[in-house]
């Protein structure tokens, strides 16, 4: 009997570990927030040389463009709760693009490389829908685009 | 007996709808289209070009029409004997309109350069050709062939393979003088003589080359 007891003594303390780990971790609640009402003002995002000639050495293929969009996020679920906003840009093809934009002050401005997400908000929720004008630059190196490139990205609640 | 269980599962539809009703009603991505506006772009400067500045100051390329001419004067004396004589232009280019720098010397050498702007992975080099008449002409119509004339090619500073490389005009020829890659810049300087291996008649021979940048 004392043999056995020790042998379960250890698969105990494993199993509590674990229950405190998971614990931790499904604190952090992630929800993709209802952004249907966002409206672009421009139908695409023209993309430009950075500069109309290249290197000597080749490069400076940095192609950009910009749209604006009127953003509204339905977050009636979070409302008279403290919670943050992320702009989440998935990593997708054409490859690496870089986004930058600026607002006019509801949403913070930023920048974000695609396969990373970046604060846009943080603070209480005091109305169902948080809007602002957001004025988006696209960039990435224009060996990867020879043709029209759609692009996704999502806004993400995470609630304190 | 089976009241209590039914009860437990109406229980559990109910707690179900309410957390359906809790989540958005719409959820999305928003999705942004990338387009390339008029990505493509061709410079080819022989000899004289223009741009409104230094490239790595903000220079743009500009049009510029002027032909240039590369010429060789043979001494009566020195007609045909076989050693090659050197052509001068009246070209003035001397500097890269790429950052400045003197990159070739007058009047011993031609600029030629420029560059081929375009998108994609997969993208062949674009093609500079020389349109070569068979020869040139004087007044009464005698020739020399156009592949008397050769040239080296260099540039200050230079090093490694040039993008447009010594060669000799073919005669009547639509002949490729170099290739650019793409998104690069890329510039030589041009060494023009005459073979001087025969002796034509008296005069002033004259023809012109069309150079000529295709992109892919």
């Amino acid at each position: 009997m004392a043999a056995s007891r020790s042998c379960l003594e250890p698969a105990f303390f494993l199993v509590c570990a674990f229950s405190i780990i998971w614990a931790s971790a499904a604190q952090a609640k992630t929800t993709t927030i209802d952004d249907s009402g966002t409206q672009a003002l421009e139908p695409s995002v023209s993309m430009r040389w950075q500069t109309s000639t290249p290197s000597r050495k080749g490069g400076a293929n940095l192609m950009i463009g910009t749209t604006t969009l009127r953003v509204r996020l339905n977050v009636t679920p979070w409302l008279h709760r403290a919670c943050r906003i992320y702009l989440d840009f998935p990593a997708q093809r054409p490859g690496a693009i870089t986004t930058s934009w600026v607002t006019q002050g509801r949403f913070m401005p930023g920048q974000v490389h695609s396969g990373n997400r970046v604060l846009i908000y943080s603070g209480p929720i005091a109305t169902p829908f948080l809007e602002d004008v957001m004025k988006f630059q696209f960039s990435l190196d224009g060996s990867l685009i020879s043709r029209a490139t759609p692009v996704t990205f999502h806004f993400e609640m995470d609630e304190d | 007996m089976h009241a209590p269980h039914c009860g437990n599962r109406l229980r559990r539809a109910f707690i179900g709808v309410a957390l359906f009703g809790a989540l958005p009603g719409s959820v999305s991505a928003f999705t942004a289209t990338l387009t390339p506006v008029a990505p493509q772009t061709v410079y080819l400067q022989v000899g004289v070009g223009s741009f409104t500045g230094d490239y790595i100051n903000g220079g743009q390329p500009q049009n510029n029409t002027t032909i240039n001419t590369v010429s060789a004067t043979v001494a009566a004396a020195a007609v045909g004997n076989g050693t090659a004589q050197a052509m001068t232009t009246n070209s003035s280019a001397t500097q890269s309109f790429f950052d400045g720098f003197t990159f070739c010397s007058v009047p011993g050498q031609v600029y030629i350069g420029g560059f081929y702007r375009t998108t994609g992975a997969n993208t062949s080099a674009a093609l500079v050709t020389a349109a070569v008449p068979a020869a040139l002409t004087n007044a009464t119509g005698s020739t020399i062939p156009f592949s008397k004339i050769s040239w080296t090619s260099s540039g200050n500073a230079d090093a490694g393979a040039e993008p447009f490389p010594s060669g000799t005009f073919a005669n009547g020829a639509m002949q490729n003088v170099g290739s650019m890659g793409s998104n690069s810049w890329n510039e030589s300087c041009l060494t023009f003589s005459y073979a001087n291996n025969t002796v034509p008649a008296a005069g002033t021979f004259t023809g012109v080359v069309l150079y000529t940048l295709s992109s892919p």
